[in-house]
């Protein structure tokens, strides 16, 4: 095939393309509305919800893995261009883990020492460990599908970052259910979760968005 | 033509206009071949312009990837590196190239293609034989859209999907050759 022949084949197939953007609010959007509606339902929502929501510390639950989502987020849309990797700034995805790392300075201050155990360990590790992980399958699949309309040159750190946003957007769900509010138990154990969910999307980065 | 205008081009292509895609392509397509031709030219004409269509389809089916506040060309240089190295390795040379290289490439002299390419020509033949005989109708019989339609009995919409398939397959076969 000559390629004035292979130019004709492609401009017949000229059709208007959806912006990346708009592929992964249509595809985040639903798989959070699941997420947050099976946390409802499955596993219930904190009775005092109303106001935990507003208490700083019980916050943090949600708020850092929305930040951290927020920053992984607009990252993964760079890293879906192929140009995107040059120049990318990944640093930022550390700020909220210091902010999480402070929040546990902070809890090992207030906590006597004898509480340290019994907070960290909390009552409810096993829920938030299966409850995070299964609740960012779909957010993370939400992403990578837009991922694989994508071109990434650095598949290994964009499935990394997608993990992170998935995950993050996983965990902000999981706090509606749970009840635990010491710094020790959900930076520890969300971020466990988070840690288990990227690792994994950054080993399927580089077996799903070859192109 | 030069490159300010590829913008306007692009943008024109992915909200659909087909002949400003036309002009996109065949205004690039040079650009590409100095690309390909001045990492590749060990490798033989034919193998370079095997190499330039895979840049070709990858570019039409990653155009989603250009974002419009951006200029055209690192976005372009990007994709043909990727590719180009790609292709390159699995020809068994190993190469590396910087998007730095690209700006001293000068675009290969204007005229009809040298030669003939034949790595497609093979993964037209994988295709499944209705996706492989639309996309021999369209690209070598040069038949419109609405004949080729016509022919395989199929509503013109049904084809464009049909078309679009087939690309995408045709991609997807090199990537398990390269492999």
């Amino acid at each position: 095939m000559r390629t004035d022949d292979l130019i004709r084949t492609l401009t017949a197939d000229a059709q208007p393309v959806r912006p990346l953007a708009v592929t992964l609010i249509v595809g985040l959007l639903p798989a959070l509305a699941i997420a947050v509606v099976a946390v409802g339902l499955v596993l219930g929502y904190r009775p005092d919800l109303t106001t935990a929501i507003f208490d700083p510390v019980s916050a943090a639950r949600y708020v850092l893995p929305l930040a951290l989502a927020g920053l992984a987020l607009p990252l993964a849309l760079r890293l879906a261009r192929p140009e995107g990797a040059a120049g990318a700034r990944v640093w930022p995805l550390a700020l909220p883990a210091a902010v999480a790392g402070g929040l546990v300075l902070w809890a090992l201050l207030v906590t006597p020492a004898e509480g340290w155990g019994m907070a960290w360990r909390g009552k409810t590790m096993v829920y938030c460990l299966v409850s995070i992980p299964v609740l960012s399958v779909l957010p993370v699949a939400a992403i990578f599908a837009m991922l694989r309309r994508g071109a990434t040159t650095a598949p290994a750190l964009t499935g990394l970052v997608a993990g992170l946003g998935g995950s993050g957007v996983a965990a902000a769900a999981y706090a509606l259910h749970c009840t635990e509010d010491s710094p020790l138990f959900f930076v520890s154990w969300y971020g466990l979760a988070i840690l288990a969910v990227t690792a994994v999307s950054a080993w399927l980065g580089p077996r799903l968005l070859r192109w | 033509m030069p490159q300010d205008d590829w913008a306007p081009l692009l943008r024109a292509a992915n909200a659909g206009d087909a002949r400003a895609y036309a002009d996109f392509l065949r205004a690039v397509t040079p650009v590409l071949r100095g690309i390909v031709r001045a990492r590749g030219a060990s490798l033989g004409g034919a193998a370079c312009e095997d190499v330039l269509q895979e840049v070709l389809l990858a570019l039409h089916l990653k155009r989603q990837t250009w974002d419009p506040a951006l200029p055209v060309r690192p976005w372009l240089y990007a994709i043909a590196r990727h590719k180009v190295t790609d292709a390159f390795r699995a020809r068994g040379s190993r190469i590396d190239i910087s998007v730095e290289d690209f700006a001293e490439v000068l675009a290969a002299p204007p005229g009809p293609d040298p030669t003939e390419a034949s790595d497609m020509e093979k993964m037209i033949g994988l295709l499944d034989p209705r996706a492989a005989a639309i996309v021999r109708a369209i690209g070598l019989d040069g038949a419109t859209m609405a004949e080729t339609a016509a022919r395989h009995g199929l509503r013109e919409g049904a084809l464009r999907v049909a078309l679009h398939r087939a690309l995408k397959q045709l991609a997807a076969l090199r990537e398990r050759h390269v492999q």
